[in-house]
Formats: C-alpha cells, structure tokens, sequence
C-alpha cells in the first residue's frame, strides 16, 4: 500500500541538510554565498506567502509552492532559473496540484501590484513557460506532504487543542516554511519541533507526553534549535540584505 | 547524474531526475485517445520495450499545463498497486523551449509532453467487442475481481476514479486488469465535505446521484460503474445506453426502480430532483431483467446497482460476496487465453472501415444479416445447474452442458482455438457506430450518447436462424423500450448466437 507519507516520492525525497546547502557552481561564479542564497529562498517564500494572501489560497497551496520553490532550487541554479519568476510559477503549479487553481492573469496583475520594481515584472506567458521547466525539475513529483494535519492531531492527542496552543503551533509551523526543514525532516517530526516550541513558550508541562511518543527527541530538539535559531537571527533582516543577494545574480541587465 | 548537458534533450540513460526526451521511442500506432490527448504505442529504441505513450495536448492551454494531466500524475505517482497501471516515466518532446520542430502531429514550436505506461495488449471493451469472442464465467470473476481490488486500493487511497468504464480497464496477455486513465480521478476527502463536479464519468456509467445534481459524493460513484460493467459482460452489451442525461435517468429508473424517501432517503433534497422526479412509480427490477444471470452474480449487482449511494456496497464488500467464492471460482489471470491486441480504438476504426467498405460494395439495406454484437457468456439461471466448469477451466473445453431450467445454454459445441479476425466473416457492421462512445469523453461534457453503441436493435439481429424455442424472455416483459435494445428474451436470437458461435468458433 502507498499513498502514505512513507511510501510517497515526498519521503523519498528527503535530503541531507549538506545537499540543501549546496550552492550551485554557477551561482557560486556570481559570488553567491550560502547565507545570501538561504537569504533568496527565505524571500521567495514570503514573496509566495504575499502574492497568496492576494489571490486568496489556503495556507496549504503556500506551503506546496514553497516546498517546491526549494526542491528546484536543490537542482537549478538561481541563474538559470530566477527566483522573481520562480516564486510566482511554484504558487502557479501548486494552486493546482492543491485543487485551489489561480489564473494566471490573476498573478501577473498582483505581482505588478506588489512590486513595482521592473525586475518582478514577468507575464504570463514567462510563468507558463516556467511551469514547464519546473515540473521537469521536480520530476513531476508534485505530492507534499505537510505538518498541518499531524498538527490537529497531536494536539488534540496532547490535550493542548485550545485555540491559544493551536494558532501559536500553526504559526510556528508557518515559519517552518522560511527555512529548508521540510526538505530534510518528515512533517510529523516538523509538527512535533512545534508543538515543543509552543509549549516550551506557554510553559505547559509537555515531558511526559513527549516521552511517551516513539520519536527520536533528539531530532525533535534539532528542529526546535533550527527554529529557535531562526527567530533569533532573522527575524528582521532588511530589504537590502535581500536585494544585495539578489543583485548579484543581475537577471534582465 | 546522468543529466543532459544544459539546452539538450537527454535521449541516452534514464536520469535521476528531470526527463527523457520523447526521441528515446519510436511511435508505432495510435491506439487511443485519452481525456486530453492521444495514446500512442510505442518502442523504446534502447530496450525494445514496447509502451505506452499518452501525449499531453498543451497547444489549446491558456492556463499551461493542463490541471487534469497534474491531477493524474499526481495520483500516479503515488498509487502503486498491481490491479492500477504505471507511469513510467514522463518524457518530452523538443522542450518548451520550441528549437526544434520534431513534432509529427504538426503542432507548433511547443513541446510536447508524454506519459509513459507500460503496454497493455487490450481494453476491457475492445476485447468484448472482439467478433466472435465470448467471456467465460471464471473469466468475467476473474475480471471483476481484479477491477474490485484495484478500486478498492484507489478508494482506500482516497482516490475517486470517476471514469470507470471497458476502454479505461486495460488488459494484457497474462490475463492482468489494470485502471487506467486517471484524468478525472481525484482524491477525496471523508471529512472534508468538498464540492466536486458532477459533471463526470461517461453517461451509461454515470450514477443516478450525479445524474441528480450531486456535487457531494463518494466512491459509490465507482462502484455504481462496475455494477453497469458487471451487468455488461454477463449480458453481452451496454445495459443502460441513455441519450441524453434526463433519458439515462429515465433507463436507470426503469431498472433499478424509480427512487423515494424509503429506497433512497433524502433523495428529494438532490439538486436536480424536482426536474429530473419520475412521473410515475416504477419497481425495481433488476432481478427480473437479468434473472437469467446466477443467483450470486445477481446478489452482487442488486449491491452494486443500488439507487442510493449509501446502500451501494464498497469495493471491499463486492469482493466479500459470494459470487467469487462460489463455483466456478474466478480463474487465475494467467490461464486466460491470449488474445491479438485490442483496444476499443482500434475496434472502433476497423469496423469503421469495415463498414465504409461494406457500404461502396453493398447496397446499405442488405446490412442486417450477420450484425456483430457481443456474446453474452454461457450461464446457469437459479436452479443448481447440471454441470459446473471447475475453475481455471475454459468452459469451452467443457462438455456442453445440458439444457436445464430456462435454458440460457444452449449452446451447442465447443468452440475452436482462439483464432485471427480473418476466422470472421468480413463486413456486415451494420449498425450505427458512433465516434464518441467510449474513449473520447462526451460523455462528462453532457454530450448526448447514442443510443446504441455496439447492439444493434432487435429487428436486426441475428434473426437469420429462426428458432420457437420458447424460453421466457428477460426484456422481453420489460418496458416497451427495452426490448428494443436487447438480445435476450427473444429465444430466435439466442439461438442465433449459438449457430454463430459454431460456426465461427471463439476468437
């Protein structure tokens, strides 16, 4: 039997946190470093989640698009494929996998509402042209499995469902997706960083209930770490920092 | 990685990611035609593998790839099951990059893109629609199990079909039945109480709930098309060839029994209800119609063929029933005969041709001698018939049975060896044969179905052996439309069929 997280190509396609890392030779060429290129893709996924909110798709379709938006980017080079482009066309391609389908005329006219900038400004043909070279790139993988569901789940089986424990999970879980953990962990160890984070925050007793869970705690703390090590160091970074990054990859001279 | 170099098509090894180009495999012969484009046959150069290739149609996408084609790569790549065909791959023509023009099908400079399956020799319907051939009962078990296990995995995957019918259960020569075309599948969710289109599976399949406007429903949709393929093989044909969606609810109705709040609670809440209500009331009588099938195979598609959604039972309770428990048991898939490759494609276009041919030779009245339709297979009705077939036992080889009860085997001698369609009399496809049934996806459009795909009407069939064998007819007591559209109850043609068979021998 498949169509489970652990026989599905998401499973299969878990990467070691090294091959995440890798900067790609040609981008390495531009002076790409590994901190501007975490910085690019941490951009591109507030710049999905930004254009999402306009066009009105779940968190889920967000999620999917990002997800893929860094599978790409395990494989194509930011020279090759421009993330201002990317971005958009992942959010394109998983609308539809996630059965919330966005026009693409929809995206190219909130692209130019959000970024006046000349260098976001693509058509829609340049997204359908796109979305070809992204499937390819994803090897037409486009299943995602995601947190949220184990969430509900394991809060309610924590007895921590209250609408407090749950938004503050739920947002936590949203900023998973600033950093490349969903390439590497499973979404249940991901949900369950969580959920220790935010009860960790709220100060609920949460030790025996980890305890009982058959998981590696170990992991479960890294990914809390990861997290933890996000919030602290970028939780503000300036618009520069992303152009700089940006800037060196000089698309549309 | 075996990657191609940058701007180049990799036509060599197969890659650990991104895809082959179409060039890898030389195009045979169209054999189908999908949801969204055509399926081709085709042998890959370097193995001399023979597959399948569905081409994506792109060129008529605004909105790029097509969300149907990402629905059924999605579903594929995650459904693995012996009883659903495979992808193997997807590979591309000329990238969207358009540098070359290597396209045959004179598409423009845009790529195109192409699922790769394995090769199955036939469709579910094309191998019925084989002149002369005819299904025994281990077999059609052996079928309708395979079809049960491979919906009963989809739908314990969350996955709906929604397009169950014969050219879409491919078939191949070790006797193995495979879902294909998924590009109207999509998963599901129990809880999640999704509005779904219920503009889908092709008419004569299609469900009365959907026929009735729902847009919230389950996997009985399914398991309501198997009950009409199930019905088909042992009858021999189409048993509900609607024209129009108010007509195939008329056929339904006139079945299975007009619907009401005690057979089918909270019908009167369905969308369409009001506009689509019986005028009259109608009982149920789909034991009385098909009261020449066994009394198992009848228990199974009075389940099966359950007005209400929820009554129907699941794939999993048809493979509980008796019927594949009881003698004769469904057969092992390798012990079925092995057929010459065909699909109702291929069925369709040389009884097209067959047809032009017959029309410039002939004059078009002398056509209804000899019309082709589907052989029923040989049942035994109610009673404990005289002499089973054990299982993995080709009835043909079996003696011929002796006439008991109300008599559905007469059928005289065994057949010959599996032979090529030149065992066949050439000609004679009189009936009307329309383009549209099956394969090509009217159906989901709302288009109007024609009345009668492959049976042709009673008037013309196979009256040349005229016979007062006076075995009560089926349809024959039914409403006046269906005895218009059936072979059975009507003892002449059943003995047509047989002195056919004799002659022409099983192909």
């Amino acid at each position: 039997m498949a169509a489970n997280f652990w026989t599905s190509s998401h499973y299969k396609q878990l990467f070691d946190q090294e091959y995440v890392d890798v900067v790609l030779p040609l981008d390495k060429e531009k002076g790409i470093t590994l901190e501007d290129f975490k910085l690019i893709k941490m951009h591109m996924a507030s710049y999905i989640s930004k254009l999402a909110q306009h066009v009105k798709v779940r968190q889920r379709v967000v999620a999917t698009a990002v997800t893929y938006m860094r599978r790409v980017y395990t494989r194509k080079s930011m020279s090759e494929y421009d993330p201002r482009l990317v971005a958009p066309t992942c959010l394109y391609l998983a609308s539809k996998a996630e059965e919330s389908t966005v026009q693409a005329k929809l995206l190219v006219f909130y692209i130019r509402k959000i970024y006046s900038d000349e260098k976001y400004r693509y058509e829609i043909k340049d997204i359908l042209e796109m979305e070809m070279k992204i499937l390819e790139a994803l090897d037409y993988y486009l299943v995602v499995y995601h947190p949220y569901r184990s969430l509900s789940q394991l809060l309610q089986d924590a007895g921590l469902n209250d609408i407090s424990m749950t938004q503050l999970t739920w947002g936590v879980v949203n900023d998973t997706y600033k950093m490349d953990l969903a390439l590497v962990h499973p979404p249940h160890l991901i949900a369950l960083a969580c959920i220790y984070i935010a009860s960790v925050l709220r100060e609920k007793d949460t030790t025996a209930w980890f305890e009982e869970l058959r998981v590696d705690m170990n992991v479960v703390k890294n990914i809390s770490m990861e997290i933890l090590d996000f919030y602290e160091n970028h939780r503000m970074i300036p618009d520069e920092r992303f152009n700089a990054a940006l800037n060196k990859l000089a698309f549309k001279p | 990685m075996a990657s191609a170099a940058a701007g180049q098509i990799n036509t060599e090894e197969l890659p650990s990611w991104g895809s082959r180009s179409v060039d890898c495999f030389e195009k045979l012969e169209q054999i189908g035609e999908g949801t969204y484009g055509q399926v081709f046959m085709a042998r890959e150069t370097r193995t001399g593998e023979i597959v399948a290739l569905k081409k994506i149609r792109m060129d008529n996408e605004k909105e790029g790839f097509p969300i149907t084609a990402i629905r059924e790569i999605k579903i594929l790549k995650r459904l693995h099951h012996e009883n659903v065909v495979k992808l193997k791959e997807i590979v591309t023509s000329t990238g969207p990059e358009g540098d070359e023009q290597g396209n045959q099908d004179g598409n423009k400079s845009k790529g195109g893109i192409y699922m790769v399956f394995e090769y199955m020799d036939h469709d579910l319907t094309g191998l019925a629609d084989r002149p002369g051939l005819r299904f025994t009962v281990p077999q059609i078990k052996c079928y309708m199990k395979q079809l049960l296990t491979g919906l009963h995995y989809c739908h314990v995957n969350q996955v709906l079909h929604r397009d169950i019918k014969g050219s879409n259960l491919l078939i191949d020569n070790e006797g193995k039945l495979k879902l294909a075309d998924f590009g109207l599948a999509r998963s599901f969710c129990s809880n999640h109480e999704g509005n779904l289109t219920n503009r889908v599976i092709t008419l004569w399949y299609r469900p009365p709930e959907l026929l009735l406007g729902a847009t919230k429903y389950g996997p009985a949709v399914d398991i309501w098309s198997v009950g009409c393929i199930f019905a088909e093989l042992l009858h021999g044909k189409p048993i509900l060839q609607g024209r129009s969606e108010p007509d195939q609810l008329n056929k339904i109705f006139e079945l299975c029994g007009s619907p009401d709040e005690i057979n089918w609670p909270d019908v009167s809440k369905s969308p369409w209800y009001n506009n689509f209500k019986p005028t009259r009331t109608m009982k149920r009588r789909v034991r009385e119609i098909f009261r020449h099938f066994d009394s198992h195979a009848l228990d199974l598609l009075d389940q099966l063929l359950a007005l209400d959604p929820n009554q129907r039972c699941t794939a999993k309770q048809a493979l509980d029933a008796e019927y594949f428990w009881a003698d004769p048991l469904p057969c092992d898939p390798k012990s079925l005969p092995k057929y010459e490759s065909s699909h109702e494609f291929q069925t369709k276009k040389k009884k097209q041709q067959r047809r032009q041919t017959e029309e410039i030779t002939k004059g078009s009245k002398s056509q209804h001698y000899h019309k082709h339709y589907r052989l029923p297979p040989i049942q035994h009705t109610g009673q404990a018939p005289p002499q089973w077939y054990g299982p993995n036992h080709p009835i043909n080889d079996a003696q011929p049975p002796l006439s008991a009860g109300p008599s559905h085997h007469h059928y005289g001698k065994p057949h010959g060896p599996p032979g090529g369609p030149s065992r066949y009399p050439p000609g004679n496809q009189g009936g009307p044969y329309h383009l549209n049934r099956g394969g090509q996806v009217g159906g989901y459009s709302g288009g109007p179905y024609p009345p009668q795909g492959r049976a042709p009407p009673y008037a013309g069939s196979g009256m040349a052996a005229p016979s007062s064998r006076g075995a009560p007819g089926g349809y024959g007591v039914g409403p006046p439309n269906y005895s218009q559209t059936n072979q059975y109850g009507i003892p002449a043609a059943g003995r047509g069929v047989n002195i056919r068979n004799q002659q022409y021998g099983r192909q």
